[in-house]
Formats: structure tokens, C-alpha cells, sequence
């Protein structure tokens, strides 16, 4: 999505992406102007007119807080995006199959912290001296018993709860386009490159199982 | 009016066709569910990517659009995208944490290998 660096309600450069598509006059104050350009921004708003429709997506920002509109608009053109490429799931598909790769991480990482609780036991007490010298060995009973801690998915699919807050979390564009832990996203101007750049070549599962219904993990393949 | 309305039609205060193309997937017992794929995308848009969709496919996009309408509905700025951020960030810790604990297996095997005993 390429929109201007910083909100600009001007349309003295001609109209905005949205009324450029829409046809009609940009407007000063036109609420999409400073978050869809005139270039590439017709073509991003062309898939959130598709999915959700010009009015929505106006009442949509209208009650969002203009310094977080930059983002809504990215969310929505992620959405929007998701939508098109896969008409029956959405990005419902991508949340199913990181939900199932986070699944499978816990069960690794439980049966590995097992090994290493059994490597760190303390040694049994020396055996009485034998012919052979050398200590018994362990046995299955002395390991611990160690509960694989899945992750659990019902929270997932509840309505997001109040106690989501961004004052609490990093924003999630930092970890949306795997930007590394190190950089920090500054103004919407980082927000929106990165964005673009997941919106050109991001990745979407291409063989999910429906959600809900289990299945082997899926492949991730590279979409253009 | 039919009082075996779908939930759809209840909602646009409108007749209920019987080939109406929301009434296998919005029952009347639930209104909330049409209320807020309504607020979100808006009754046309659904009904046309319904119709682009064969009619075995249509169940699983209700729900994952119903899905989809609560978290937007629930998170404006973010919708279901904040959720996708929770799952990545949770997959790098976890990674985080699984690579941490190979080492310490590794560091643990080096030191029972000096010494045996």
C-alpha cells in the first residue's frame, strides 16, 4: 500500500487513490487522501472497495483515532488482500496455520526440556563395589513426568478482549512483516513500506485443511 | 411477515426468498452473527461473494467472514491482523526458547562426555 509519509488531507496534486477509483471529486478533508496516493493507491483500494465497500471502510476510519487510522487502513488492505487470494477462508487460513505451527513448536519444545531434565538429574548414590565397578543404570522411572504444555487455541477464537491493549504490546506490523526484534518501526512511513512490501510478495498457505478440522501442517508456498 | 425468516432478512427487514442465498448460513436463532458480517462488509458484498463461491464452499466463508467482522468488530485499528501479530510473536518465542534449550542439551552432553563418572 503506498500512501504519503505523513496525513495529508491536500488533493491540490489531483484526487486520491479511492476517488480517483470511485470517480468523483477529492474532496478537502477526504478522509482516504492521506492514506491512498493517486498512483498505486487506486489499485489498494480497489481490493478493500471489493471486500468491504467505500462507505464501510469511511464509518470503519471514522470512528478510529486519526493517529491509528494509518494503521487501520493497512490491516484492512491486509485483509482485503487475504480475501481476494483465498475467497472462502481469508487470512483465517494464515491464523490457522501459525496456530498449528505453534502447536507443534510446544510439543517440541516440551519433549526437548525433557531430555534436558533428564541429562541435568543428579547422579544416583555410588552402587557397593562390584566385580565390574561400574554405577547402574538409570531408570525409566527416575525421569520426570513432564505434561507437553500445548498452547491453547480456544482464547484465539474468542473476540479479542479488552485486555489487548497497545500500550501493553509492540505493535503488531513489527512481527506481521518479521521485521527483526532489533529495529524499531518509527512513524507510519516504516509502517507502510513494510506493509507494501508484504503486500507484493507475501506468503499464504496454499493447502490448508479447513479450520477446525485438524490436518497434517501445511505448506507454505510463495505467492505473487 | 414469514416468521421463518433467516436472520439475514430479519435484519433488512425485507422478505425472505426461498432461494434466498443467506438462509442456509444466517438461522434466525442467531442475529448477532448477520448484525456484524452486516456492519463490516455490508449485505451486497457478502451476497455477491457468495455467489461467486460453489455452494460447498459458502458455509466455511460465512464463518470465516463472521470470524473476521468480530475481530474488526472487537479491534477497529486491527481486526484479525492483531491476532496474526499474537501467533507470530508466540512462534518466535517459542523458537526462542527451543534453541535456548538445545544448547543447554548440547553444553549438558559436552560435560557428561568429560566426565563419565
Amino acid at each position: 500500500m503506498s500512501s504519503s509519509a505523513s496525513p495529508s488531507s491536500s488533493c491540490g496534486g489531483g484526487p486520491c487513490g479511492a476517488c480517483k477509483f470511485l470517480r468523483r471529486k477529492c474532496v478537502a478533508g477526504c478522509i482516504f487522501a492521506p492514506y491512498f496516493d493517486s498512483e498505486q493507491g487506486a489499485a489498494h483500494f480497489a481490493a478493500v472497495h471489493k471486500v468491504f465497500g467505500a462507505s464501510n471502510v469511511s464509518k470503519l476510519l471514522q470512528h478510529v483515532p486519526e493517529h491509528k487510522r494509518a494503521d487501520a487502513v493497512v490491516s484492512i488492505c491486509f485483509e482485503a488482500q487475504a480475501r481476494l487470494r483465498d475467497p472462502i477462508y481469508g487470512c483465517v487460513s494464515h491464523i490457522v496455520s501459525l496456530q498449528q505451527q505453534v502447536v507443534s513448536l510446544q510439543t517440541e519444545l516440551s519433549y526437548v526440556q525433557a531430555h534436558l531434565a533428564t541429562l541435568e538429574l543428579p547422579q544416583p548414590p555410588p552402587a557397593p563395589v562390584t566385580s565390574s565397578g561400574s554405577p547402574p543404570p538409570l531408570s525409566i522411572l527416575d525421569l520426570p513426568t513432564i505434561t507437553p504444555s500445548l498452547y491453547e487455541l480456544s482464547p484465539i477464537f474468542e473476540p479479542m478482549s479488552s485486555t489487548w491493549t497497545m500500550q501493553q504490546q509492540p505493535r503488531p506490523f513489527d512481527h506481521l512483516f518479521d521485521v527483526p526484534s532489533s529495529s524499531t518501526i518509527g512513524g507510519s512511513s516504516e509502517l507502510q513500506a513494510l506493509a507494501r512490501d508484504f503486500l507484493h510478495g507475501g506468503q499464504i498457505p496454499a493447502d490448508l485443511p479447513p479450520p477446525g478440522t485438524g490436518g497434517s501442517a501445511p505448506t507454505v508456498v510463495k505467492r505473487e | 411477515m414469514n416468521p421463518k425468516r433467516c436472520a439475514a432478512c430479519k435484519y433488512l427487514r425485507r422478505r425472505c426468498p426461498k432461494d434466498c442465498i443467506f438462509s442456509p448460513y444466517f438461522p434466525p436463532g442467531d442475529p448477532d452473527k448477520f448484525a456484524c458480517i452486516h456492519r463490516i462488509y455490508g449485505a451486497g458484498n457478502v451476497s455477491k461473494m457468495l455467489q461467486q463461491l460453489p455452494v460447498q464452499t459458502r458455509a466455511e466463508a460465512v464463518e470465516s467472514l463472521s470470524f473476521e467482522a468480530k475481530c474488526r468488530v472487537e479491534d477497529p485499528v486491527y481486526g484479525c491482523v492483531g491476532i496474526i501479530s499474537l501467533l507470530q510473536t508466540e512462534i518466535q518465542k517459542t523458537q526462542t526458547l527451543l534453541a535456548r534449550t538445545q544448547a543447554e542439551i548440547a553444553v549438558a552432553q559436552a560435560k557428561h562426555s568429560q566426565n563419565p563418572s
